[in-house]
Formats: C-alpha cells, sequence, structure tokens
C-alpha cells in the first residue's frame, strides 16, 4: 500500500523524514521502503487488516512516536425538506452475511473531474482518478479503509435495495466487463428486478455512476468477512475492496465513511445530502474486553517492561485499559482491532513489538535437552552420500513431481502413482514412484550441453498410493577418471562395485543377486537383491527414449528396507594367531555357469577351513581363482590343506562339470 | 721386478679410468686386483727374492694395490652415479600430466548448507524428527491455527493431490505430529522438502526447508531471541547484524522475521519464527499456561543463493554438472 506522507502529516504530527519513518514501522511490524517524491510503500501484514489505510499507518505512527492523532471532523450539510427514509428503501435478507449496510442519497450532483489536490493524493497512491464520484469513494477507502459503492439511484428499480444470497447459477456482468456465475454463497445487491453488485466485490455496469447521474446512492457497509473471501475466490476477482472486506473492516468507520463520504461528494459535484441515512445493524455493537495479566507479559517474554508502560502502549494503539485487581488489567479492544485482538497472547504481541523486539534481551534456553542427537536414519543417508562421493558420484536434487511423459519413456506403471489435482504444468503432475526418470533427464541435460561423462545419485522419497519411501538411485554414463588419458568407461561392474561398495559401507551383507528381469534393464545385462534394489545397464529402448547417445548404468536402492539390514552396536574381530595357506584352481567354465554358484560350492564343500575365495584372473571362458585356508586354533599341516583342497576341486569336477586347466 | 710393478699398475689404472661401465670395471678388477691377477702372483714371487729386497717390493706391490683398490672404489663409484644419473634421465616424466583416479563426486549445494545447519542445531541440543511430504490439511493447516476459508490459508499456495491430502508447504505439520506424540521437553528440528504452487525467479515449486522448535516449562521470547542469534552468529559470522522484526504467522505468536545484514544488500530476510500460539498447544493437548515455546523456519534454498550468490533458483533443480562441480 502507498502512504503519501503528506496525506499521513494530515493525519498525525511528527518530525521523522520518509527514511527514518520507513525503519520506525518496519522495526514495529510494517515493512516499509520510502519512495521517491516522499510516499510509502508499506507491506501490511494480513492480520493487519487496521493498518490497511492511511489513518491505520497514522494510528501505528502515533503509537510508535508518541504523537497524538488529529481527529477528523465531519462537516455536513443535510437538506432539511427530503428524508432519506421514503426516497430508498433498503432489505437485507441475509443478516449473517450482510449485518451492516447503511446508505445516504445525494442529489444534483453533478458528476466531473476532481479537484487537483484530490487527484495527487489518488495519483500518488497509484490509484487512477475517474470522477468525482468515484474519486470520493476511492479516496476513502485509502484514508479510512472502508470500501463504499455509489449507485445511479436512477438505474435502481422503484430504489428498492435488497441484499440477498445469489440464486443459484445466477449470472452476472461486473464493472470490469467481466461475467460471472454465481453460487448461492455468494452475497449480491440488487434491486427488484436485477442484480447491481456482488457485495464487497465489484459492482456491475448497469447502474455505474455517469456523467448523467443526478442522484447518487451511497452504500457503506461490513460484509462477513469468510464469505467476501470465498466469493473473490470462487470468481477469481480480487479488489481492493474484496480485500479490506475479507480481512474484516471497522465497524463503526462504515458510519464514519459514509458520513465523510456524502460530505465530500457534496462538497465536491454540489450535490445535497438528504436528511438522515439507512441504518440496518440489528443492534450496538457489544466491546470486546480481554483480561490481561501483566506478569504473564513479562514471564512470556522474558522481558522486565513496567505497567506503566504497557498501559502507555495500549492507549497509544487504541486500546482502553482498566486496572482490576492485583496485577491484570481489563484491556477495551477498539472496533477497528476486533478482527485480530481476541485473546490475552495477542496483547502481548502489541505490547512487545510497540516496545521493540531489540530491546528485550537473548538469552539461551534454561533447559534440558532431550536431545538423542542425529537421527539413525539421517545418519545413516549421509554416510551413503560420503560413499558415493568418494566413488565419483554428483549429488543431484530432482524435483518430486515427474509427468506422464516420463511414465511412457521408462515403462514405468502408473497404477499407483499419486496425482496432483492443481499442478503448474502437465510435467509436474504426477509423484514420481522412482528416482530413475529424474536421473535420465538431468543426464539428458548434461549431455546436450556437452557435458559427457554423467556420474550422479540423488537420495529423496518416492510416493506409492499411500506408501513414500526414501530411494537411492544413480547413474553413470561415460568415463569416471580424472584424467581423459585413462582409458574405460563405466561398464556393469563399476555399477555393481558401487552396489557392493554401499552394502559393505553399512555392514550388511550383499544378499544372493540373481539376473533380473526387470524392464527397466537390458536383459543379461542387469542384478537384482531382493527387495533391496536393481542394477545394472540401462534399457537400450530406454537410452533411445532419452536420446541418450552413450549406453547408462544405474542402480536403485530402497533404503527404508536397506536400513532394517544394518546392524548395530559393531563388535571387533580377533586378528587370526594362525598362518593361512593358499591354493589357486584354474578352470574352463560351461556356458550359463555363474562366479556365485562356484564360490558357494568352494565355501559348502571347504567348510570353516575356507576364509576367503577370489577370482584373480578371468580371461574368456578361463578363470583362476584363489582359495585363502586358515584354522582359527592351529598352524594347518600341508596335509589337511591337500587333502581339503583336493575335495574342492573334486566337487567342482563333478558337480560343476568344469574343467580344471 | 720393479719396473713390472709399475708397469702393471699403470696399465691397470688405464683399464679402470678407461672401464665404459661397471661391467668393464669388473673385468679390470679381476684381471689386475683379483686373486689370479698377475699382481696377486707377483707376491707369490717375493720368496724367490733376496732377503733385503723382499720388503721393499712387497711395500711396492702393497702400494699399487691400495693405489688399484682406490681407483676402482673411486671409478665404481663414479660409474654407479653415472648409471643413475643415465637412469633418472630416462625415466624423466612430464610432472604436469593429470593425475590418476577416480574423478571425487560433489554434495549437492543444498546438502551442503541443510547440514551446516543442522549441525549447528544438533551441537545446541537439537534432534531430527521427520514427517510425510504428502500431508492432511489437518496437519498443514488446521493444527496450526490456520482454520478452513481463512484469509491467513492464502500465504501458502498449495499443490493438492487425489484423494484431498496435500503436499506439505511447508515442515511446520512435524511440529504437531511430534507434540501429539511426546511431552516437553522437546528441541527438536526438521529438516525436509516442502512445496508451493510458485514457479519464478526466486520461487521453486519444490524447495528445502529446516524447521525447529523449543518446548518446556518456562521458554521466553528471550530464549528465541538467544538461540537464533547463535545459530546465525555460528552459520554466517559472529560480525554479522541481526535483527528481529515483528511479523505474522497464525501458528505464532508475538511472531517475528530475522534479518541478517548482508555486504551491499542491507537486511536480508532468513528465517521466521515466534512464541508458538496457545492454539497450536490446545491442539496437541498442552496446557499453553503450563508450557511455553518458540518455532523457526527458514528456506535453505534462500539461504544457499545468498551464500554462494546464486541468482537463479532453478539451477539447483537444474542439476548442470558444471554448476554442481563447484561445491
Amino acid at each position: 500500500m502507498r502512504v503519501p506522507i503528506e496525506w499521513l502529516k494530515e493525519l498525525v504530527s511528527f518530525r521523522a523524514g520518509a527514511d527514518q519513518l520507513a525503519e520506525m514501522l518496519t522495526n514495529g511490524g510494517l515493512e516499509t521502503v520510502a519512495l521517491p517524491d516522499e510516499v510509502l510503500e508499506v507491506d501490511v501484514l494480513p492480520n493487519r487488516a487496521d493498518a490497511w489505510s492511511v489513518r491505520g499507518i497514522a494510528r501505528e505512527v502515533s503509537a510508535l512516536t508518541k504523537f497524538k492523532i488529529n481527529k477528523a471532523k465531519v462537516k455536513i450539510k443535510e437538506t432539511f425538506n427530503k428524508q432519506v427514509k421514503g426516497t430508498v428503501k433498503v432489505e437485507v435478507r441475509d443478516q449473517e452475511l450482510c449485518p451492516r449496510y447503511m446508505a445516504r442519497v445525494i442529489e444534483n450532483v453533478k458528476v466531473g473531474e476532481s479537484p487537483e489536490w484530490l487527484k495527487k493524493r489518488l495519483e500518488l497512491s497509484g490509484i487512477r482518478p475517474i470522477n468525482n464520484v468515484v474519486d470520493v469513494t476511492n479516496y476513502l477507502l485509502h484514508e479510512l479503509g472502508q470500501p463504499m459503492h455509489a449507485f445511479d439511484a436512477a438505474l435502481i428499480k422503484d430504489q428498492f435495495i435488497v441484499v440477498r444470497r445469489a440464486k443459484p447459477g445466477e449470472r452476472v456482468i461486473t464493472l470490469d466487463e467481466k461475467p460471472h456465475e454465481l453460487s448461492k454463497e455468494t452475497l449480491v445487491i440488487a434491486d427488484p428486478e436485477k442484480t447491481i453488485a456482488v457485495a464487497g466485490i465489484m459492482g456491475c455496469a448497469n447502474t455505474e455512476v455517469s456523467s448523467t447521474t443526478r442522484t447518487v446512492i451511497l452504500e457503506s457497509a461490513f460484509f462477513q468477512p469468510v464469505s467476501i473471501h470465498r466469493t473473490a475466490k470462487q470468481i477469481k476477482t480480487r479488489t481492493e475492496s474484496s480485500v479490506r472486506f475479507e480481512h474484516g473492516v471497522d465497524w463503526h468507520a462504515v458510519e464514519e465513511a459514509l458520513d465523510r463520504g456524502a460530505a465530500l461528494i457534496a462538497e465536491l459535484a454540489r450535490g445535497d445530502v438528504l436528511k438522515g441515512k439507512i441504518d440496518t445493524a440489528a443492534a450496538a455493537r457489544k466491546e470486546r474486553v480481554i483480561e490481561l495479566r501483566s506478569a504473564r507479559v513479562n514471564q512470556l517474554l522474558g522481558s522486565e517492561i513496567p505497567v506503566g508502560d504497557m498501559i502507555s502502549i495500549l492507549n497509544r494503539l487504541g486500546f482502553g485499559v482498566k486496572k482490576a485487581e492485583g496485577s491484570k488489567l481489563k484491556v477495551i479492544v477498539p472496533s477497528f482491532r476486533e478482527m485480530d485482538i481476541e485473546r490475552e497472547i495477542d496483547l502481548v504481541e502489541e505490547i512487545a513489538r510497540i516496545w521493540g523486539f531489540n530491546r528485550i534481551e537473548a538469552t539461551m534456553p534454561n533447559t534440558a535437552f532431550p536431545g538423542k542427537g542425529t537421527d539413525r536414519e539421517d545418519l545413516l543417508r549421509q554416510r551413503l552420500r560420503e560413499t558415493l562421493v568418494g566413488c565419483g558420484l554428483n549429488e543431484v536434487q530432482s524435483y518430486s513431481m515427474i509427468g506422464p511423459k516420463e511414465f511412457a519413456r521408462t515403462g514405468l506403471s502408473q497404477e499407483k502413482a499419486v496425482r496432483i489435482t492443481n499442478p503448474l504444468t502437465v510435467e509436474g503432475s504426477i509423484m514420481r514412484t522412482n528416482i530413475l526418470p529424474g536421473l535420465l533427464n538431468i543426464a539428458v541435460h548434461n549431455q546436450n550441453r556437452q557435458v559427457e561423462n554423467v556420474f550422479i545419485f540423488e537420495i529423496g522419497k518416492v510416493f506409492r498410493g499411500k506408501d513414500e519411501r526414501w530411494l537411492l538411485g544413480g547413474l553413470v554414463v561415460g568415463s569416471p577418471f580424472m584424467s581423459a588419458l585413462d582409458k574405460g568407461a563405466a561398464d556393469y561392474s563399476f555399477i555393481k562395485g558401487i552396489v557392493e561398495t554401499l552394502f559393505r559401507e553399512l555392514g550388511v551383507e550383499l544378499p544372493k543377486v540373481v539376473g533380473s528381469n526387470s524392464f527397466l534393464l537390458q536383459p543379461g545385462k542387469g542384478a537384482e537383491a531382493d527387495g533391496l534394489g536393481v542394477w545394472g545397464a540401462l534399457h537400450p529402448t530406454i537410452q533411445r527414449n532419452y536420446e541418450l547417445t552413450k549406453p547408462a548404468f544405474f542402480f536403485e536402492l530402497d533404503l527404508d528396507a536397506l536400513f532394517k539390514l544394518v546392524p548395530t552396536g559393531k563388535r571387533y574381530q580377533q586378528l587370526p594367531k594362525y598362518p593361512s595357506v593358499s591354493r589357486d584352481i584354474s578352470m574352463f567354465l560351461p556356458a550359463g555357469l555363474e562366479h556365485q554358484q562356484i564360490v558357494e560350492l568352494i565355501e559348502r564343500t571347504g567348510g570353516d577351513l575356507v576364509e576367503d575365495v577370489y577370482p584373480f584372473d578371468k580371461y574368456q571362458d578361463s578363470i583362476a581363482y584363489r582359495i585363502v585356508y586358515r584354522h582359527t586354533e592351529r598352524t594347518l599341516t600341508e596335509d589337511e590343506v591337500n587333502k581339503r583342497h583336493q575335495d574342492v576341486v573334486g566337487a567342482l569336477t563333478t558337480k560343476l562339470n568344469v574343467k580344471i586347466r | 721386478m720393479r719396473e713390472k710393478i709399475e708397469q702393471l699398475k699403470s696399465a691397470a689404472l688405464r683399464q679402470i679410468v678407461a672401464a665404459a661401465d661397471l661391467a668393464a670395471l669388473e673385468e679390470a678388477r679381476v684381471r689386475f686386483a683379483g686373486k689370479n691377477s698377475e699382481l696377486t702372483a707377483l707376491l707369490k714371487t717375493l720368496g724367490t727374492l733376496a732377503a733385503e729386497e723382499r720388503p721393499k717390493v712387497g711395500a711396492l706391490v702393497n702400494e699399487a694395490k691400495t693405489a688399484l683398490e682406490a681407483a676402482l672404489t673411486e671409478k665404481k663409484s663414479a660409474l654407479q652415479q653415472t648409471a643413475q644419473t643415465q637412469k633418472i634421465a630416462a625415466e624423466k616424466l612430464d610432472v604436469t600430466l593429470p593425475g590418476k583416479g577416480l574423478k571425487r563426486g560433489h554434495y549437492h549445494p543444498l546438502t551442503q548448507v541443510m547440514n551446516e545447519a543442522k549441525n549447528i542445531f544438533i551441537r545446541l541440543g537439537f534432534e531430527i524428527a521427520e514427517g510425510p511430504e504428502i500431508e492432511t490439511e489437518y496437519y498443514n493447516f488446521d493444527g496450526l491455527n490456520i482454520p478452513p476459508h481463512h484469509p491467513s490459508r492464502d500465504m501458502w499456495s498449495t499443490l493438492f493431490v487425489e484423494g484431498g491430502q496435500l503436499l506439505r508447504t511447508h515442515t511446520s505439520p512435524v511440529q504437531v505430529r511430534v507434540m501429539e506424540k511426546r511431552k516437553p521437553p522437546l528441541a527438536i528440528i526438521a529438516p525436509g522438502r516442502v512445496y508451493r504452487r510458485d514457479y519464478d525467479a526466486t520461487h521453486s515449486p519444490v524447495f528445502q526447508q529446516l524447521e525447529g522448535f523449543l518446548v518446556n516449562k518456562n521458554v521466553t521470547f528471550g530464549d528465541l531471541k538467544g538461540t537464533l542469534t547463535e545459530f546465525l552468529r555460528q552459520m554466517f559470522g559472529k560480525e554479522r547484524n541481526v535483527r528481529f522484526r515483528p511479523s505474522y504467522f497464525p501458528f505464532t505468536e508475538p511472531s517475528v522475521e530475522v534479518d541478517v545484514e548482508w555486504e551491499g544488500k542491507g537486511w536480508m530476510e532468513i528465517l521466521g519464527s515466534g512464541m508458538i500460539d496457545p492454539n497450536v498447544f490446545k491442539a496437541v493437548g498442552y496446557d499453553p499456561e503450563k508450557f511455553s515455546g518458540f518455532a523457526f523456519g527458514m528456506g535453505i534454498d534462500r539461504i544457499a543463493m545468498l551464500k554462494y550468490g546464486i541468482d537463479n533458483i532453478h539451477l539447483m533443480y537444474e542439476n548442470d554438472l558444471r554448476f554442481l562441480e563447484q561445491f
């Protein structure tokens, strides 16, 4: 909101310059910057409807500076011979949505341009002048925060105004020439024949004030905030008027604005104000009284604000204060703060902000921290990140929402996917069920920018039906080496090496690995560990769908499942006391025989004596294994080892059909 | 005899000096100073000489032998030196060529900033809690004193999912979830992804927040100031000015915006905070007369952008490796 300083000075005297004023208001809770031309730009918080006007800012300045508010006197000259009653009739059919509707009538107006001083104030405030009648309503909206509407009385059938709910499906065209379909939740202003305004939001062209208007009906009302908020959202129309009403206007300013408006229109458009005014308010508004314990204020703030200062602050903000028993105060809430001041805590905030947050001493909490420190899973995720960064992978973060295109390109099922009902774009309309699509998009993005080697991983949540879980995905393309002089590209063994490293880091034994049938993987070049994840070469079809020029390898691990297997309480194992003996076997492999089967058979046959088995040489269909034998309690004899090794060799030839070289 | 010795000696010295390599030197040693060398043979013939000649000739032979050995040692050392020099010359490398090994990966800048912030609070005694990213309206709004149809709901542009749930717009639902399950004292931080229906140079529909709250008896607004000042000092440096400015959030009162002074940019908003609203306590069954506390939340993306001078938030989620490898 823009506030010309000259206008503000009319309402409150103060000595501060624009920058000083801006800083003071900001520290008081209204973020303000000083613009050129002696204008302030104030960002009014949503709970401070009371500050949404020049007068509201003036009250704030008064509270902060202790300068008094200048009360404007309304000088209104009414005609003697003609009454509002008898000229205009108002019927409010829904008291709940419209607890107060007021109107005045101004006859013989000459609609024309506003005087310079008014136009200038409006323009500095960012409001376009229209004509002297409409400008008066905008002027008072800006000064007092009370929206009003002026109707051309001649265009209202029988000068009979009905305030009612819209008929379901009722159609109106508002002043901005936009058509709207209304629901029965919407409050409208109507005459016996037609709707003439969407209450609190915008009038209709059918009763607009124009150069031919002679008689003006000026409306000033209090509409129920929730209803206005709902309608403004429904018909997608937010106006200066609607935002005021939805945050709640000042009950008493409804009348004040009406009187000032009538007087100003009479003055500027040379009209005659009819005697009296219409007011549909059921009864006088009851004042809200809140009990405030002054000790509680200091207890919550950790401050030592004297009670006298509390009272002074509240008075400056327009609250009435009476002393009650003990250290208690009875605080009377002014009508312009009814929307946000309901409880003791609201008063605590008022006192704190005017006293100054920066005057309250900073302390450290005198509390026992029950903290168990780091979260186990958070820590495990961090360890995985460390490991992967060490393996040469860069951490990425991609959106959690993807588009249907990604499901089509990868072949992932949308069956359990969670859809966003109001997405920003189609590309971000479905919650991801896997990390892979995000990784593929990042790989393509980089490839298309001549980044040839892409080594990436992401740890994040995926969403499948009601299930929300942590996944780790990684994708590699190209050379993992620092220097291009070192030849070789990431391949299946590279990606499996990463998976093995991750399991080792977590202290989880890699379970039995089986060839994977996943449609994401190239058949014969991918594997999985039951329920924990998959890894291998990306299926060539997906590679083509994403237009990746080089083969990619990826892995995806279910961290929720994996972390359940992470052992706690690591124990040290004694170092071996007796020497080991190694034996090597070279063999030709029959087609289809897997490394894992050989190791399993050697371990089973060799029993306790086998400490380690590993391949150390491989060429085409020939492979050599080293078996390390060791006894934990004594030194093995040559004979013992030979005998056991013969058993192993025998088993390999008879059970797996290998040919020993 | 003397002549013979002199001849042998000078012939030997010549051959030693002339030796081109260690093998030639060894040949010279065997020939002139070995067990079967002529010099050794001469020593054996000493007995045939006259008694008064023997010591003189003996001394001469020994002298020649010593000279030869000295020459041999010297030559050997020289040759070894030459050989090493040649070897070194042959092994000379271009030491400026690139090193060998796997390229190292990089942490995402958001992870780095998040870890830094998390660790400060953990050192202060806070513990980590997490909550779901697909939330109910209750935990995201109602439980936080944001009633339906209240204009304050418009402070968050929300993405909804099928079935009436939503993508959490802040990490504050974790507050409610933790307080429902546990009793004070509590000192919790909740890091995580949050979602808004926003997109421009400084707003991404996905971003990261770090939420925190502390609840116990007699927690004051002064404690809020103290704790957050300590955090900001550790995060941004002791010399920076910090400003606490009144603000509005439905779930705190008094509410505060905390700014840090940034060279050349003035005050930058870093986090929102406030004393937990009594209505939030009531919703979880705490007695607001008995307990008080403060809560705070900050955007990690925003802090990372400030810290590294990044002007476009989308760089964070585009994941261009030329960007990521700078961190």
